[in-house]
This record gives C-alpha cells, sequence and structure tokens, in this order.
C-alpha cells in the first residue's frame, strides 16, 4: 500500500517538474512567434505593416538581447532553483521512502522470521514432547515389568522355600535318626535302651491293654 | 468226646501257676510243653514197668526247672504234672502274644524285663515275639493282633519334629543378625 502511494507521489513529482520545464521553454520562444507572424502580416497591409514595424521596433528596444539573456538567465536561476528545490524534496522522499522500505522490509523480514521460528520451535517442541512421551512410556514399561518380574521372582523364591522348608520339616526325623545312628548307633546297647523301652510302653499302656483286651 | 469251641486269648487261666519271666514266647512255651509230656509219658510208663529195671529219667531243661522252683512244684506228683500240662496247654493255645521288632538281637535279660513288664502292667500270660527291624534305630516297635505301637526313636523324633523346628528357627534367628557361618562347637577355636 505505501509502495503504491509513494509510486504515485513519485508520478505526480515527475509530472510538476515536466509542466513547469515545459511552461519554461515556451515562455522562452514565444516573443519570437508574434514577430514572425507580424512579418507575414507585413505583405499584407502598409498600415498594418507600419505600425506593426513600429511595434516591433519597440518590441526590439525594449526586448534586446541583454534583455533577452537577462531574462533567460533569470529563467535558468528559476529554473535551477526549481530544480534544486525538488531535487531536494524527491531526495527527502527517496530518503523517507528508503527508510520507510527498510522498516517495511525489516518488519517483514522479522515477522517472517519470528513465525518460521516460531513454527520450528514448535516443531521441535512436538518432537521433544513426542521423544519425552516416548521415552516416559518406555520407563513405564520396563518398570512394570521389572516390577512383575521382581515380584515372580519372590513369590517362586518363597514357594521354593516353602518346599524346601516342608520336605526338610517333614523329613527331620529321619535326619536325625539317621544323624544319630550315625554318630551313635554303634555306641547304644540294647541294655540301656530298656529304660526309653519302658517310658513308651508306659505311655501306650493304656492302648495295649485295651487292644489285647478288646482285640483278641 | 465233645467238641470245644476255640477260646479267646485274653481268657482268664483257671489255674494259679505263673510263667517265669525267662518263658518269653510261645516257641519255649511249646518246648515245655512237650518237655512235661515227655516227662509225663515218663512217669506213666515207669508205673507199668517191672520193678528193678533200670530207667534214665529225661533231663530237664532250665526253664522247666525255673517254672517248677518258681511254682512250688514237683514233677514227680502227677497232679503237678497234669497242673502244669493244663496251664501250659492253655497258655499255648490263650495267651495273648504281641511282636516285638529290635534293630538288633535283643539279649535276653531285656526280653525278661519286657516280658516282666507286660505281665505286671498287661496280661498276665503275655508271650513275645522277636523280631528284627534294623531301620528303626534305637526303642522297638509292638505289634499286637490289630495294632503297631512304633516305640522306635524315629517315632519319638518325629513327635518331637516341632521342637526340632522351632528350635531350629531359634538357632536361625540368633545366626541371621551375625551372618558368621554356623555355629562353632563349644571349644572349638578358629
Amino acid at each position: 500500500m505505501s509502495l503504491t502511494i509513494l509510486l504515485l507521489v513519485l508520478v505526480g513529482i515527475a509530472a510538476i517538474s515536466g509542466g513547469i520545464i515545459f511552461a519554461l521553454l515556451r515562455g522562452g520562444s514565444s516573443p519570437n512567434a508574434p514577430h514572425k507572424k507580424k512579418k507575414g502580416k507585413n505583405v499584407k497591409g502598409n498600415a498594418i505593416e507600419d505600425i506593426a514595424e513600429a511595434a516591433k521596433d519597440d518590441v526590439e528596444r525594449v526586448f534586446n538581447d541583454d534583455f533577452r539573456e537577462e531574462l533567460r538567465n533569470r529563467g535558468r536561476l528559476h529554473f535551477e532553483k526549481i530544480i534544486s528545490e525538488n531535487a531536494m524534496f524527491l531526495q527527502q522522499d527517496l530518503r523517507l521512502t528508503t527508510s520507510e522500505l527498510n522498516e517495511f522490509m525489516k518488519d517483514e523480514i522479522t515477522r517472517t522470521l519470528k513465525d518460521e521460528f516460531k513454527k520450528y520451535e514448535e516443531s521441535i517442541n512436538d518432537a521433544k514432547q513426542l521423544a519425552i512421551d516416548s521415552i516416559q512410556q518406555t520407563q513405564n514399561t520396563i518398570e512394570q515389568q521389572r516390577k512383575a518380574l521382581t515380584q515372580q521372582l519372590s513369590e517362586q523364591l518363597t514357594t521354593e522355600k516353602q518346599h524346601s522348608l516342608q520336605r526338610f520339616e517333614a523329613h527331620m526325623a529321619d535326619i536325625v535318626n539317621h544323624y544319630v545312628l550315625e554318630a551313635v548307633g554303634e555306641q547304644i546297647d540294647m541294655s540301656e535302651q530298656l529304660d526309653f523301652i519302658i517310658g513308651q510302653l508306659e505311655r501306650n499302656k493304656d492302648a495295649i491293654i485295651r487292644d489285647v483286651q478288646d482285640g483278641a | 468226646m465233645e467238641e470245644q469251641a476255640p477260646k479267646p486269648r485274653t481268657q482268664q487261666h483257671t489255674s494259679t501257676v505263673q510263667l517265669p519271666n525267662s518263658v518269653v514266647s510261645p516257641m519255649e512255651v511249646a518246648r515245655l510243653l512237650r518237655e512235661i509230656e515227655q516227662i509225663d509219658d515218663f512217669f506213666n510208663q515207669e508205673a507199668l514197668r517191672q520193678s528193678g529195671t533200670p530207667t534214665n529219667m529225661p533231663a530237664n531243661s532250665r526253664l522247666m526247672e525255673s517254672l517248677v522252683q518258681n511254682n512250688q512244684m514237683n514233677l514227680l506228683d502227677a497232679t503237678h504234672r497234669q497242673a502244669l500240662i493244663q496251664f501250659l496247654r492253655e497258655t499255648d493255645a490263650h495267651a495273648p502274644v504281641v511282636h516285638m521288632s529290635f534293630s538288633v538281637d535283643p539279649p535276653g535279660k531285656l526280653t525278661q524285663q519286657l516280658a516282666m513288664w507286660l505281665r505286671k502292667n498287661i496280661d498276665e500270660h503275655m508271650l513275645i515275639t522277636i523280631g528284627l527291624q534294623p531301620n528303626i534305630g534305637a526303642g522297638c516297635v509292638l505289634r499286637t493282633t490289630n495294632k503297631i505301637f512304633d516305640l522306635s526313636l524315629r517315632e519319638f523324633f518325629t513327635e518331637k519334629r516341632q521342637i526340632f523346628i522351632d528350635r531350629l528357627h531359634v538357632a536361625l534367628t540368633e545366626q541371621e543378625p551375625g551372618t558368621a557361618g554356623p555355629p562353632q562347637p563349644e571349644g572349638v577355636t578358629a
């Protein structure tokens, strides 16, 4: 938008400058035109030619070469002044336009870069979040599997321990008996077992009596 | 002759004869019965013989001597012989018998003491048969007609298993804080 306005301003300045230059050029050459026309008309009538000749002389006398040269100089100076002023305005406008262009380009580039960086940052963040989620999910899975394995191992260990303990406890009497017999079996005299046997018989006395009396 | 119904082995003896503790097994009772019957036959034959014929009386066994002496009997008396024969027949037929198994062959003194206890506490005519069962360790296994009484050291340990387990747990619990390995016996230094 601002670029269009700037172009319109430049076209306007150029048109104004052209008009001024055209007007000055036409103004510089106008004194000769009436003189030529009067020459043509002098052929048609004497009176008019005399008047015209007199006017011509007056004009020649008033607008002599020095006056014309002075007018030319004034016009030249005025033209140079206008050109200089317009050039200055043009320079200011160009500077302003350049500055605005720079600002515009800077803003546009900055905005574009910001948008791109924002998109890039969002992509990075998305990828980062995706990687974090994936890692978190993997860690959760590993942790669950570790807990399951730990629990399974613990259960198996406890079960095996219980089985071993039960087997050991179930056969403890045989183990102790075997150990005792291996250790002191040959040193146990049968006569020394009498008290033990009598004691055991005393403990089962009632059952033996009942069985002997009723189980005939 | 009228046939008698079989009497139970726990039927009470009518005689007052007592078995000596040295007579333990039914085989010894049967041997005594044969012996006393031979003696009785001898005296019966002796009564039929003519006087002046030399004869040799059968020698009495140690068990027979013990049986006669314990019951204060005289084998020359026919009544006593008949009482002994009657008693031994009843004993052989009806006395309760238990079977006792030991890890090794028990000495006679042990079996006599066991017979004495059984006759004093269970039945006065109790007889014992002896068997071998090497895997029982110490003690014995008593088998009656219907039941088996395991009086061995193995069964004793089985009954005391909970005590072993408790002691073992106590020992392991005391050992766990130090974790210095199995406890050293007293007097043993590293």
